[in-house]
């Protein structure tokens, strides 16, 4: 809690404020039953009106001040709880950023979703109720226990008697409540994650016809949800009927103790009233307390779960800028190993190679060989497990990683579009790119007329995952958000499968113009003909590596290739 | 000074006056949609009604329980400490214990089972709409984004959720208290009862002040709850594109706006939400200065009508009076922040499931498929249709191949006979129905559908494959995988089919995707099988040998197919050329060679 409480430090004087607002209205709170002790026993008992209109005025200005006060503590916690919240945010969703891909499978993005949104809506109610009731309550349960003492000590003990019994009570379901309201928690997450796959698949849901079978599955988590939550606020509303008990019971026993003490004439009759007026007044504060309690247990799951992110580990804080000579693209691979974080198959084994600056590389192998894992470590996108992978002369783990991407156009196998304009999904590629330069990638890419055809043309609306676009349309917006960045290496992951055959002719065409490293994934044996070296992986190593001629000559696996597409042909040849 | 209140720590305004003029103008528009809210939130309810009486019959014993406590305190002080008179007092003690213990018992039990009933109805509500969800049309989805509609399940749900289990057995107990204090106070002292009434119609005023304000405000809070929910989904699932670009300080930016729109809406809602205590602390305190005061006075020249002991009682039920009027505005306050959360999941329930009037519902399909002069566009502002005038017809059994260039409509196609949307204009039919006449389940449950974008769930490999047929047993799952090439890149896997695909990680490529996907559309045994380039991450020598498979599965089935190589192509039986939503040539492929049009064309470049 520690971790994500610091972030309210940032306003620990508005806290102040808000602190000092908020004790106004617990003196008026505090005062009051003795203005009523005194209307009793210096009013009426001595027959003085003059005395009772007196206290009458002070109650009723002492009232409005505490209306000022908490108008007051109103505005200051609404203020700094929301810039809190805000804060916590941001740090969380900053430090998401920062994680590596590595650190972010950790985490499903729903659970993300909910640390975000939920979790912070959690620790930032605790903070807003405990600025207008957390001190209040201790305060108005001491503050009432004292001023009962300070009546009459006789009925003040008889009255805390059974307090530590319920202090202890207390103490043990906040601890409870914060494990339930975990599970709670995570359950919230798992069905955010059940939505988001559903969400993800609805076509395919559709097409098999099971939306009876997922909805039985999501019945399951939801009852899981359900039960949780049952437990978990059972257990918070009993604290209420045990309070009350205690409560009334002290208030019990301070009456039977205080007609004891009438027969001594001990106390007078006005004291008894003002410790029966502190009692309940006790009572009020620990019902705040179980408010408290509650708000407490689901604040502290919550920002464990935040704090979980918050000191997840995140890329290493990165080297100092290195100046990329201009247009240079270099890749060597120097004895390398990968295999994905959290298993244990190495996907590539001992991999070395270089790519030279300027050349047309493609790299073909089976499916699952590696290839796509390959490539992703030259924009490290992961550490390499053992080995190095060097970009321009130099290891990429000691790159300056933004600078690193920054010299890399990367077009992913799926196309990943962002909901907004077509435009805006362009500049992804560079925010300061010009009119101009995007206009030119998308013609290099081969999409430009088809944006021209749409009715907004570069204003189109794409929506998430780019729906409403085809396959081939995609990929091409992919590709030309990557030249949106002007790269001295482009990586194409089989960013073309779904072209066709004149169209990919013609990006082949004007990419050849371009002064550019291009590392191109593809099946396709036609684009490997025009590349200078091929690489052909297979099974995560190196199975051959050389022109088209020489694979030909040299790879028994290479000419399976060649023959799969030769005997059968390929539409695009 | 007055800068302060009308720009707080510099937030600003985001309602004004003329909006809540205009929120009182519609005030009974509103209220008849918080009316409708509130009555279909009752409709979930049903089965657990009796409960529910249950429980409000308790909430009004507990009620009263809470009133005779102080009641008989102020006896003790009236009967036995001021006269000094202790006979019987042991009596008295033992009935105010006894109540003591009820009320806890009571008060236990009735939350005890509230809390079941709401969860329960919440439960009902979830489930019901996820079921409406699965039923909703591809396009409802086209246009949304994921987080958007996840916080309305979780968000938007929980906060339904929270306000239900406390304000229904608040509701009862504040009216109940209210109408007891009340009683007791007029038979004790009509005129103290009177002067402590008083404070309600500042209480009014003060209450429909805020509730103006947050009524919008809340509504405001749930649709940007929703959006910073959306950017963050897109975000964090397309991460790997922030990185590989280095825009994180653009997401940052991006993210730092919605948030910040989130919060300036919190704020203000939590400001005027956090006031009614206050207001109501006042009001406490006055009608506290009016007993004691006014009771002094009363005491004092009246002669004997006002008590001391009326005073002491008076005091806590002025207390006890307007507490509940505090709950009830904070309840309203909490049920307007609940039917913004619920008025947005109902808008989903609202939205009309997808077309489903079909009365054939249990024909076994022979696959004769006809399309007539099928025409349709994505968005109504296209200015040309995706789908124009395509008629053509594929005999029971027949295997046609889909080509053309990048957006043709060739996907379009396969979509409109899965019937993900709905053609605009001429029919489709299957053995000589249209596919309207269909119910969805009669068509879907016999067609299979490779998608272009293989997708899988996290599930374990086996269950992925059992997908296509939910009785499949081990071995026929294992035999579909080996016939799609799949089997042997499972079994290197540690816990081969049990493997649980985690979908962030990834060490299954796309190729090995579409083999499993393929694998599970082997698993169906379909009447027509749709395949979206199936194999296009898949290299060509596992390609070539999944051919095999793929004829084999073609024979004796109508099967729709869009590929780019040749070998597929040739498989078939026609082929058709699309070029911009219309046919242009349609044939075997001798017959499309020698007319030596487009598809010569692309052969032969």
């Amino acid at each position: 809690m520690i971790t994500v409480y610091r972030y309210a430090m940032k306003y620990k004087w508005m806290i102040v404020i808000a602190l000092f607002f908020m004790f106004i209205e617990l003196i008026v709170e505090l005062i009051q039953p003795l203005f009523i002790q005194q209307v009793i026993d210096n009013g009426i008992m001595i027959n003085s009106i003059d005395n009772v209109i007196f206290y009458l005025l002070i109650m009723f200005a002492v009232s409005l001040i505490a209306l000022f006060a908490g108008i007051f503590n109103t505005y200051f916690t609404s203020h700094l709880t929301n810039m809190f919240g805000y804060d916590l945010r941001l740090a969380i969703f900053k430090r998401v950023q920062n994680f590596t891909l590595a650190t972010l499978s950790r985490f499903s993005t729903s659970s993300l979703i909910t640390r975000m949104t939920q979790d912070v809506l959690q620790t930032e109610m605790l903070l807003f109720m405990s600025l207008r009731i957390l001190l209040r309550a201790p305060l108005l349960v001491i503050g009432s226990l004292v001023m009962s003492f300070l009546v009459n000590p006789t009925l003040g003990l008889y009255l805390s008697m059974l307090t530590p019994i319920l202090v202890i009570f207390l103490f043990f379901t906040a601890r409870k409540g914060a494990q339930v309201f975990l599970r709670v928690q995570h359950w919230l997450d798992r069905i955010n994650r059940f939505i988001q796959q559903n969400l993800e698949a609805v076509r395919l849901i559709k097409a098999n016809d099971t939306g009876e079978y997922e909805t039985g599955k999501f019945a399951k988590v939801a009852a899981k949800l359900r039960n949780d939550t049952i437990f978990a606020l059972r257990l918070m509303e009993s604290i209420l009927p045990v309070l009350l008990l205690i409560m009334n019971g002290s208030l019990l026993l301070v009456l039977w103790v205080a007609s004891d003490l009438l027969k001594t004439n001990e106390v007078a009759v006005g004291e008894i009233v003002a410790v029966i007026n502190y009692a309940l007044r006790m009572q009020g504060g620990f019902s705040m307390f179980a408010f408290l309690i509650i708000a407490t247990s689901r604040a502290k799951a919550s920002s464990d779960r935040i704090s979980e992110i918050l000191h997840a580990p995140v890329a290493v804080e990165d080297k100092n800028t290195y100046e990329p000579a201009d247009s240079e693209g270099t890749v060597k691979f120097d004895k390398v190993s990968f295999k994905y974080p959290h298993t244990s198959r190495y996907v590539l084994k001992n991999v070395s190679f270089e790519i030279h600056d300027n050349e047309n590389f493609v790299i073909m192998g089976g499916t699952g060989s590696g290839k796509s894992s390959l490539i992703s470590l030259i924009p490290n996108m992961y550490d390499p497990t053992d080995g190095v992978v060097t970009v321009n002369g130099k290891n990429v783990l000691d790159w300056n990683t933004a600078d690193l991407r920054q010299t890399i156009g990367y077009v992913p196998q799926r196309a990943v579009l962002f909901t907004g304009s077509i435009y805006d999904n362009l500049l992804w590629g560079n925010l300061h790119a010009e009119e101009d330069d995007v206009f030119m990638s998308s013609e290099k890419a081969q999409i430009h007329d088809n944006i021209m055809n749409f009715d907004e043309t570069y204003e189109t609306t794409v929506g998430q995952m780019g729906v409403t676009l085809s396959g081939g349309q995609k990929q091409r917006l992919s590709i030309a958000r990557a030249l949106v960045r002007k790269p001295s290496i482009l990586i194409l992951d089989d960013s073309t499968s779904a072209l066709d055959v004149r169209t990919e002719n013609n990006l082949w065409d004007a990419l050849a113009g371009e002064n550019v490293t291009r590392i191109v994934i593809t099946q396709k044996i036609s684009t490997a003909e025009q590349a200078d070296r091929v690489l052909l992986l297979d099974d995560g190593e190196i199975s051959a590596l050389g022109s088209h001629e020489e694979l030909l000559r040299t790879s028994a696996l290479y000419r399976e290739i060649y023959e799969s597409q030769k005997k059968g042909g390929h539409l695009d040849d | 000074m007055t800068n302060f209140f009308a720009r707080p720590f510099g937030h600003e305004r985001l309602i004004t006056k003329e909006d809540i003029g205009k929120n009182k103008r519609s005030n009974k528009n509103k209220a008849d949609n918080m009316g409708q809210t509130l009555k279909r939130i009752w409709q979930f309810m049903r089965g657990e009604r009796k409960r529910l009486y249950f429980i409000i019959s308790l909430v009004v014993v507990t009620s009263l329980l809470s009133i005779v406590g102080p009641f008989l305190v102020g006896r003790i002080v009236d009967y036995y400490f001021i006269p000094r008179e202790f006979d019987g007092l042991f009596r008295v003690l033992m009935i105010l214990l006894a109540s003591y213990v009820l009320l806890s018992a009571t008060t236990f039990i009735q939350a005890y089972l509230m809390v079941g009933l709401s969860q329960r109805t919440i439960y009902n509500l979830r489930h019901h709409l996820f079921e409406h969800m699965q039923e909703l049309p591809v396009t409802f989805y086209d246009k949304r984004q994921h987080g958007e509609l996840m916080s309305r399940m979780t968000n938007d749900i929980e906060t339904l959720s929270q306000t239900m289990n406390s304000s229904f057995i608040q509701f009862t107990t504040s009216i109940v208290t209210l109408l007891g204090t009340f009683s007791v106070m007029l038979y004790l002292s009509p005129l103290l009862t009177f002067l402590t009434a008083l404070i309600i119609p500042i209480l009014i005023v003060s209450v429909r002040f805020i509730t103006n304000r947050t009524g919008p405000l809340y509504k405001m809070r749930q649709r940007r709850t929703g959006e910073l929910n959306g950017y963050i989904e897109e975000i964090v699932s397309g991460q790997e594109i922030v990185k590989v670009f280095s825009q994180e300080e653009r997401a940052v930016r991006n993210f730092e706006m919605r948030a910040k729109n989130l919060r300036e809406v919190t704020f203000w809602a939590n400001l005027y939400s956090g006031f009614i205590p206050k207001i109501m602390n006042m009001l406490n305190n006055i009608s506290f200065t009016i007993v004691a005061g006014a009771g002094g006075i009363l005491a004092l020249t009246t002669n004997g009508i006002v008590t001391v002991g009326t005073i002491v009682v008076f005091a806590e039920y002025a207390r006890q009076f307007t507490r509940p009027l505090a709950d009830l505005s904070n309840q309203l306050n909490q049920v307007l922040s609940a039917i913004a959360g619920a008025e947005r999941v109902f808008q989903i329930l609202d939205t009309p499931a997808e077309a489903d009037e079909g009365k054939i519902t249990d024909k076994t399909l022979r696959g004769h498929i006809e399309f007539k002069d099928v025409t349709f566009s994505y968005s109504r502002e296209q200015q040309v249709p995706t789908i124009r005038n395509l008629s053509f017809e594929v005999a029971s059994g027949e295997s046609v191949a889909l080509i053309g260039a990048t957006g043709a409509g060739k996907t379009t196609v396969m979509q409109l006979l899965a019937r993900f949307y709905e053609a605009d204009s001429g029919s489709i039919l299957i053995d000589g129905e249209d596919i309207k006449d269909y119910s969805r389940t009669n068509i879907r449950s016999q067609t299979a559908f490779v998608l272009q974008d293989p997708y899988l769930f996290e599930a374990t490999i086996r269950e992925n494959i059992r997908y296509g047929r939910m009785n499949a047993t081990d071995d026929e799952v294992i035999e579909a995988a080996k016939v799609a090439n799949a089997h042997d890149f499972i079994m290197t896997l540690e816990q081969g089919y049990d493997t649980v695909l985690d979908l962030d990680e990834g060490f299954i490529s796309q190729g090995q995707k579409q083999l499993i996907s393929i694998a599970r559309a082997l698993i169906t045994d379909p009447a027509i099988l749709l395949l979206d380039e199936a194999t296009s991450s898949i290299d060509t020598i596992t390609e070539l040998k999944i051919q095999e498979s793929l004829e084999r599965l073609m024979k004796g089935r109508t099967s729709i197919i869009i590929a780019h190589r040749l070998n597929t192509i040739k498989a078939v039986d026609r082929i058709f050329v699309l070029e911009q939503g219309e046919l242009l040539e349609a044939g075997t492929e001798e017959e499309l060679l020698a007319l030596e049009g487009k598809y010569y064309d692309m052969v032969n470049q």
